[in-house]
């Protein structure tokens, strides 16, 4: 018999509280994160400044992305 | 028989001690150090032939062993042995594009260091494995048995946390720095993505340099710890896994030099 067959609402609305919840907690780091970024190439320049805070926006970017979708689909 | 017992026969030389940095001047032996200096520094033209006929600052002049002592032309920069152009480099000798919060207008980076590339392998190692782990989860019946829309979410999470956890380290490694200009030494930490700490000593308050290179892999890839003794409030700097750490040492021995013959000279800044 399988016991995981047919996961009722209540888990599943479990599920998808605690995937909203971790987004948004994602979604706050991926904004310190591009904070951060800024303040580390203030301290810092070594020439790849662009780069890496473009990597750290569009990480942000994603996370939003991310969090929309789940909000949809889930 | 020789009569080693005899109280009276003289001592060994107090100035002579086993050590392993290349110096470490008691109060005693400052004395000694310091005119030892000037003796390096009079003879310093029999190495630098072009020295001798130098009396302009901005001329670029060669050391031995490639090192320069004052600031390099660029052309002249793109041409050292160690002179490096890539942003991810954990050596470079003369960087070109390196500036720092609290730098002097007129100090001149004379080596940016990281740890070496290798230090990265077991975050890679793990990062591989974070990205590999989902294709095993069709073997987990929990997963398997959750809707579509579910499944799909619940990997894009995984990925959001590989993507952390991978940015988190290269950022890590990446400003985490130690930098050597012609005045001070400086020691760039950021422990986490919220605390930073920078660390500076002036270039004439280095006491001691000890180049610690220990293991297979280090002596293989030739990187190791630079530790450097200084009379600043912080007493000890560490250049950790930094690559080339005896040139990193041979460096500070001639800015240190170099400092002395300032001081001698009169030309502090």
């Amino acid at each position: 018999m399988d016991i995981f067959s047919g996961f009722n609402s209540s888990v599943l609305f479990l599920i998808k509280i605690a995937v909203w919840a971790f987004l948004t907690i994602y979604l706050i780091f991926a904004g310190v994160v591009v904070r951060q970024v800024k303040l580390m190439t203030e301290t810092l320049e070594v020439g790849f400044e662009k780069g890496i805070r473009f990597i750290a926006l569009f990480h942000l970017i994603v996370a939003f992305s991310v969090f929309a979708l789940a909000l949809i689909i889930l | 028989m020789p009569d080693i017992f005899n109280s009276n026969r003289p001592s060994i030389n107090p100035s002579l001690k086993e050590s392993k940095s290349e110096t470490s001047p008691s109060t005693e032996a400052r004395g000694t150090l310091n005119r030892r200096l000037r003796q390096k520094v009079s003879s310093l033209g029999s190495f630098i032939p072009e020295y001798k006929n130098s009396g302009n600052s901005e001329t670029s002049l060669k050391a031995q062993d490639g090192l320069l002592l004052k600031f390099p032309k660029e052309q002249e920069r793109h041409k050292l042995h160690g002179h490096n152009h890539s942003p991810l480099a954990s050596y470079s000798f003369y960087p070109d594009h390196v500036n720092f919060i609290n730098q002097d207008p007129e100090e001149k980076v004379i080596l940016f260091l990281r740890k070496h590339p290798i230090t990265n392998w077991r975050w890679m190692l793990i990062s591989f494995l974070m990205i590999i782990a989902p294709s095993l989860l069709p073997f987990f019946s929990f997963f398997m048995s959750l809707p579509e829309s579910f499944q799909l979410i619940l990997i894009i999470v995984w990925y959001l946390l590989t993507t952390a956890f991978v940015l988190e380290e290269f950022l890590s490694w990446f400003f985490n720095v130690n930098i050597i200009t012609d005045e001070r030494i400086i020691e760039v930490d950021f422990h986490n993505l919220i605390y930073r700490e920078m660390t500076d000593a002036n270039i004439d308050q280095i006491q001691d340099v000890t180049v610690e290179i220990g293991g297979s892999l280090r002596t293989f890839l030739h990187f190791g710890n630079v530790v450097i003794q200084t009379a600043a409030e912080v007493p000890k700097i560490t250049f950790e896994a930094v690559p080339q750490p005896d040139r990193v040492a041979r460096v500070l021995r001639e800015l240190r030099i170099e400092e002395e013959r300032e001081k001698l000279e009169g030309r502090v800044r």
